[in-house]
């Protein structure tokens, strides 16, 4: 697993390379508790790269979601392989989280 | 054993009978030499063959009881050949004694007097001989080497062939021998080199050894002074110093005692070395032995610290441990001739330099105006941390009160010993820690049972419909799950779930939500309503990271039809038989413990289904769709889909086992499972119950 930011005027993309399971997991848990994380408006998360999402990885995400939100920090997964999407869907994260196919489209939404 | 008995009493015999007949011999030719010396009844042959006899067996007696001698009592085996044959010397100058004092008082000349006495003389010496020759052969012997070994085998056999020379009658003084016995003689001289065993005695027990070794030597003296005042004795009608093979063991024997004697003399002044370097040696076992013997970390350091002081011979010292992780909670558990003051003051200063945790030696302590000031009793001092790569134990000072207290040879010693005293209480962790680990293993089989109780193993048989289910956890605990509760007597509520992440903290949650199950369902409330209670619920317990899937089924026989909810669990699979249809129910519905505020309500979806008889639900876990192969290949939702319309047709039973197969035909053989997997079918049956 390989987590990689990219910082854009107030948005930061995270890519996502390899497997996220529950020791990998650890290290999203630790770029997401970044302090500094909270003062972008916009995470965009890269997924193009991400094989595997486990319920784990999965937990980190849900943990972070409700801080974001009342930061009023837009959280938006981008990329997203059919596999990885499917296991967001079956849970129904994709009625919480913003998932959309490709980086322009999660830009446009993020400038709304 | 019966053997050696036989044989010793054998050697008993033979000597004490040749003994007697060459003595009868003797004085037989003694008492005709004295009165008609014409015909003397010479017997040479038959003396020789008597001596030799005698000699072989009093010689095969004590090399017999000589192997009896085993150990390193080195002082037991000089002693034995003191009481056992260097006696005899005495005795024999007694007894020469005795018979001059009665020849003198009746100043009668007595031929057979005489012979007695130098008969038993003789006798006395090749006992002592004998006995002195195989107790050096053990000595030589000690510590021996194969060469060593046949050096010595070929002596013996070299000495006991000068017998035959003896049984020739031969005189071995002639010429043609002389070249013959020097060369015996620089073996001898060769085989006296063997002396290893005079190294392992303390300087007391040298001291011991060396007024035993001239007790024999004197022995030695005694009887050559004799045989040699009586050689060529015209009184006499045998010469023993003829034989050869006495001359040879006497001379043998006595180089012996005598090299051993020297040596032992002087190695007296280095023998405190030699004691002290084994005694290290001692300590070093002691030290490595201590785990096998069950001993606490505190005495290894008692340990570490009697041996250190006594092999650096330091005249103070104090031994420091660290108490648990942080450095700061010093425990000073042993102290020699020092003031805790001055520890104290010490430390301080080794604080200032920086250099507390470190090697460290300072021979000359007074060059150091740091020390100096201190106004310390003792010149050297040196520092030995007791630590291994992560871990400090503690710190070792030990000092003394000359200058150069401390050299390599001693520091080396000392290290081996921190060393070994490293090695010894690591090991002593590692056995703790395993043993720890062996009751931490225990406690999860423990779990694995009570868990595997939580989970049902018979549901309800009836006539309508069949269930048959497969569970196995990825460790020995894990966070799958599923229950039933027979709301009334046409209704039935199965729940199936998953916890996120594996092991102890999904066990917990599982047990919790089957209490939950339990608990909401005896309301007897619809499984929307119980998802939304129990998101409530959860809410409040679960770990922020951790959510939990489910879905509840409440199956209704009696209207033939089932209603259900689905909380981010996997999709149900189900088979239509009237339609011959097999497809996922795709509903939406959130996982618990994902939003815990009341907002959860709005994404949770309920569903009513009839069904049809012969029908089949299939309820399972990711754990089953998420399995890979090694391609990493998931299992996945289709190839599932595919194996229940291959197979619909079967029992519930049968269904389950042709799934769990072409699972596992398709993961392979694996030991470890990446995730729990679990498995239920239920079938409808087309025969419904009589009312």
């Amino acid at each position: 697993m390989k987590i990689t930011n990219q910082i854009k005027d107030t948005t930061i993309i995270i890519t996502l390379d390899g497997e996220l399971d529950a020791s990998s997991s650890v290290m999203l848990d630790e770029a997401l508790s970044d302090p500094e994380i909270m003062t972008y408006s916009k995470i965009l998360v890269d997924c193009k790269d991400l094989n595997y999402i486990s319920s784990a990885g999965l937990g980190v995400f849900i943990s972070h979601l409700q801080r974001f939100e009342d930061a009023q920090i837009k959280l938006i997964f981008y990329n997203m392989q059919d596999k990885v999407r499917n296991v967001f869907e079956i849970l129904g994260l994709d009625l919480l989280m913003t998932i959309v196919s490709d980086y322009e489209e999660a830009m446009t939404i993020a400038d709304e | 054993m019966l053997y050696r008995t036989n044989a010793k009493s054998l050697f008993i015999t033979s000597a004490l009978i040749s003994w007697s007949l060459l003595l009868a011999n003797v004085l037989l030719a003694a008492e005709s030499m004295h009165r008609e010396s014409s015909i003397a009844l010479d017997l040479p042959f038959v003396n020789n063959f008597l001596i030799v006899v005698f000699i072989i067996s009093v010689f095969g007696f004590q090399r017999l009881s000589a192997e009896n001698l085993k150990g390193i009592d080195f002082i037991g085996y000089l002693w034995n050949i003191f009481a056992k044959g260097g006696i005899a010397a005495y005795l024999s100058i007694a007894l020469l004694m005795v018979y001059r004092m009665v020849t003198n008082y009746s100043s009668v000349q007595s031929p057979l007097l005489l012979h007695m006495v130098y008969q038993v003389n003789f006798g006395l010496l090749v006992l002592f001989l004998a006995k002195a020759f195989y107790v050096w052969r053990q000595l030589i012997l000690y510590h021996k080497n194969k060469f060593i070994q046949i050096a010595w085998d070929w002596y013996e056999i070299l000495l006991f062939a000068t017998l035959i020379l003896t049984l020739l009658n031969f005189n071995y003084s002639s010429l043609i021998f002389l070249p013959l016995l020097g060369l015996i003689g620089l073996y001898t001289l060769f085989l006296c080199t063997n002396l290893k065993w005079v190294a392992y005695l303390t300087f007391n027990k040298k001291g011991r050894s060396l007024i035993l070794l001239v007790a024999i030597l004197l022995a030695c003296y005694i009887f050559a002074d004799f045989f040699n005042g009586f050689a060529d004795s015209p009184l006499l009608v045998i010469d023993y110093s003829d034989v050869g093979f006495l001359l040879l063991a006497m001379f043998f024997v006595a180089l012996y005692t005598l090299a051993s004697f020297l040596v032992a003399l002087f190695s007296l002044p280095t023998s405190s070395v030699f004691e002290q370097k084994s005694e290290d040696l001692l300590n070093f076992q002691r030290l490595s032995q201590s785990i096998q013997q069950g001993q606490s970390e505190k005495q290894v350091y008692d340990m570490l610290f009697e041996s250190t002081v006594k092999a650096s011979d330091a005249s103070a010292a104090w031994l420091e441990i660290f108490k648990g992780e942080k450095k700061d909670e010093i425990e000073l558990c042993h102290q020699l001739t020092i003031e805790e003051e001055q520890i104290k003051r010490i430390r301080h200063l080794l604080l200032a330099y920086n250099i507390q945790h470190i090697d460290y030696i300072n021979n000359n302590l007074d060059r150091n105006p740091g020390f100096r000031d201190l106004t310390l009793p003792w010149k050297s001092l040196i520092i030995l941390p007791i630590k291994s790569k992560k871990h400090l134990f503690g710190v070792l000072y030990l000092l003394k009160d000359i200058e150069q207290g401390f050299d390599r040879e001693t520091v080396n010693v000392l290290r081996t010993f921190t060393n070994q005293t490293i090695l010894t209480i690591e090991n002593l962790r590692l056995v703790h820690e395993s043993l720890q680990n062996e009751r931490y293993k225990e406690e999860l089989k423990i779990a694995s049972v009570v868990q595997d109780s939580l989970i049902p193993k018979k549901f309800p048989s009836d006539s309508w419909f069949e269930i048959s289910t497969y569970a196995k956890a990825a460790k020995e605990v894990g966070g799958d799950f599923y229950d039933f509760l027979q709301l009334s007597e046409s209704r039935i509520a199965i729940i199936i779930g998953d916890v996120s992440g594996k092991g102890i903290s999904a066990a917990f949650h599982m047990a919790q939500m089957k209490g939950i199950f339990h608990g909401l369902m005896q309301q007897d409330m619809p499984p929307s309503e119980f998802m939304k209670q129990a998101n409530s619920a959860l809410s409040r317990c679960l770990e922020k990271t951790s959510f939990i899937t489910s879905a509840l089924y409440i199956i209704d026989y009696r209207m033939k039809g089932f209603m259900f909810a689905r909380a981010g669990h996997c999709h149900t699979l189900y088979y239509n038989s009237m339609m011959d249809d097999t497809f996922y129910f795709q509903t939406d519905g959130l996982g618990l413990g994902i939003i815990r505020d009341k907002s959860y309500n709005n994404h949770v979806r309920e569903m009513y289904y009839d069904y049809n008889p012969t029908d089949v639900m299939v309820i399972y876990t990711d754990g089953i769709v998420e399995a890979r192969n090694p391609q990493n290949d998931e299992y996945g939702e289709d190839r599932l889909r595919y194996m229940l319309t291959q197979t619909y047709h079967l029992e519930a039973e049968d269904i389950k086992y042709a799934i769990i197969n072409d699972l596992l035909d398709f993961t392979g053989p694996t030991e470890n499972l990446y995730d729990d997997q679990t498995l239920l079918v239920i079938k409808f049956k087309p025969t419904q119950p009589s009312e």
